[in-house]
């Protein structure tokens, strides 16, 4: 089912969001730090690829993002994971002590479909590694993105219900394990916006992302979350750091 | 001999030049870059093996770079593509053993594993700082690195991983390599490896980038 996204109600259904390329926002100098430069510090010659690569993205991205509601019984969340569906889902405490506040919780999953994916492999097979490698970084960037306007959507519609939502957390993060996504994908309809799952747990376009938002009265959703983690050596806290300092800045100016 | 046309090439390596027509660097548009200079030194009879050597160092230089953070992936790639244009030049003499690879570095992401970047940007590098490399690709299944190994004596092996559950494929395929060829030397990346993991899984060395697996390598081929 194919709904708009100001049409979204609390549904039971597993419901496909409306995401066309001209909802996304692509930050150039967010793409930049990816690449390891500090804001506005990459050289030219590689922004200027970034530039090309961006706009090639209109044509080659084929976003797409749903999810599906299900209630959480709270008496059944212990300190260290949660309950949907009645099977156990362990992780940090950083999230069931969000979750624990929330009514509802949405699964979800979003892509951008294969298409940079095979075109960044293609530059690589042809020998052109840094344009390959910015194609991929472009991509990521744009799932990323993909995830923020699903997550705005979601916390739109619910807001008509007067109710709010957390920030949204991923198998693979936070000590959520990664081969939870065979549970998580048990939820969704079979191949679910096109996004299919290996055997190892692995998410077929590899451009996509997964997980779950809480929904509820009394949740907020917070700016700041990798501060709070106590995961020693998460390989994403500095990236998630440079990109939100980056935020700040902006916020401030 | 023309100490300046090596130490140009070696500089033309450091900064991605590749040649004239490239308009990387900024500060280098319209000048020769590694492929014409090379072409140029090899007819005026200078030995390959010094031209290598000067490329060698020019990759040190960008390399202890990268690991101050000066810059970053791309400008490694660079580099690494301005020496594979010099390498396409020496390619007659290593095919005759008049020079020589510093030795075999076999790579792939293992079983399970679809993910390719990370391994690609390392074997690039690799490959650049004269290496000779065999990338089996993704997907790897741990007899197809044991072979491999089997058919390229001496070879230290790389393997990527890019999530935890797939890091467990990574570990079993250690196992096997040691079991088979204890003197192989295994070096383990992706995202989700630490130097902690490595040593869990008994791999010899972890590195967290490109620059890191070519700083071990060069160790290892040294001791
Ligand atoms: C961008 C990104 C994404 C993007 C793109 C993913 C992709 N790989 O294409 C998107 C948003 C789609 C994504 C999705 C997910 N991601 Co992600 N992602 C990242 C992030 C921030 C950067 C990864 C990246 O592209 N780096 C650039 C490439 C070039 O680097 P690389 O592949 O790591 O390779 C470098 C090094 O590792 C090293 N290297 C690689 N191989 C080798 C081999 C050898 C021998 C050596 C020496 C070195 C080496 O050198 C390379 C060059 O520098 C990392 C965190 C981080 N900072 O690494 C998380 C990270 C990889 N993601 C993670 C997770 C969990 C996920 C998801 C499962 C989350 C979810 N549930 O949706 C999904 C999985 C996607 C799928 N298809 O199944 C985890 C994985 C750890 C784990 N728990 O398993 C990480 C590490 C974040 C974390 N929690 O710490 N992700």
């Amino acid at each position: 089912m194919s709904v708009s996204a100001s049409a979204i109600k609390i549904e039971k259904e597993a419901v496909e969001v409306k995401i066309s390329f001209e909802d996304l926002l692509i930050d150039k100098n967010e793409i930049g730090i990816s690449l390891g430069y500090s804001a506005g510090k990459t050289p030219s010659y590689f922004m200027n690829m970034v530039d090309d690569v961006v706009k090639k993205l209109s044509s080659l991205c084929q976003p797409k993002a749903g999810y599906k509601i299900f209630d959480i019984d709270k008496s059944i969340i212990k300190p260290y994971g949660i309950y949907i569906e009645n099977a156990f889902y362990k992780m940090e405490k950083i999230i069931t002590s969000q979750i624990k506040k929330s009514d509802k919780v949405a699964v979800f999953v979003c892509t951008i479909g294969p298409a940079m994916e095979m075109w960044s492999k293609e530059l690589f097979k042809q020998g052109d590694s840094i344009l390959g490698y910015i194609v991929d970084t472009v991509a990521s960037a744009a799932v990323e993105s993909t995830a923020d306007y699903l997550h705005n959507q979601i916390e739109n519609s619910v807001q008509e219900e007067e109710m709010k939502i957390t920030n949204r957390y991923s198998p693979g993060y936070c000590n959520w394990s990664v081969s939870d996504q065979h549970l998580l994908f048990s939820l969704l309809p079979k191949n679910f916006c096109g996004i299919s799952l290996t055997g190892s747990a692995l998410m077929m376009p590899v451009k996509s992302v997964s997980g779950i938002i809480g929904i509820g009265k009394n949740v907020k959703r917070m700016k700041y979350i990798c501060g709070k983690c106590t995961v020693p050596n998460c390989a994403y806290r500095p990236y998630y750091l440079a990109i939100n300092k980056r935020r700040l800045a902006k916020n401030n100016n | 001999m023309n100490e300046a046309l090596i130490t140009q090439i070696g500089i033309c390596i450091e900064k991605g030049k590749v040649n004239k027509a490239s308009p990387y660097p900024g500060d280098m548009i319209g000048q020769e870059g590694s492929d014409e200079l090379t072409r140029q030194a090899l007819s005026e009879g200078i030995g390959p093996d010094l031209i290598l050597q000067a490329c060698n160092s020019g990759m040190q230089r960008i390399g202890e770079r990268f690991s101050r953070n000066e810059v970053f992936v791309p400008e490694l790639l660079m580099a690494a593509k301005s020496m594979n244009a010099v390498m396409a030049h020496l390619k007659p003499y290593f095919q005759t053993g008049t020079v020589k690879a510093k030795g075999k570095f076999v790579i792939g992401t293992v079983a399970g594993d679809l993910h390719d970047i990370g391994k690609n940007l390392v074997s690039m590098v690799v490959e650049g700082n004269g290496w000779e490399v065999i990338d089996l690709g993704v997907d790897v299944k741990t007899a197809k690195f044991v072979d491999s190994v089997k058919a390229n004596p001496g070879c230290i092996v790389g393997l990527s991983a890019l999530l935890t559950t797939t890091m467990a494929n990574m570990a079993k395929t250690v196992q096997e390599i040691k079991n088979q060829f204890p003197d192989t030397v295994v070096i383990v990346g992706g995202a989700p490896l630490s130097t902690k993991a490595a040593e869990q899984m008994k791999a010899d060395g972890y590195a967290s980038d490109p620059q890191g697996a070519v700083a071990f390598l060069n160790k290892v081929s040294r001791n």
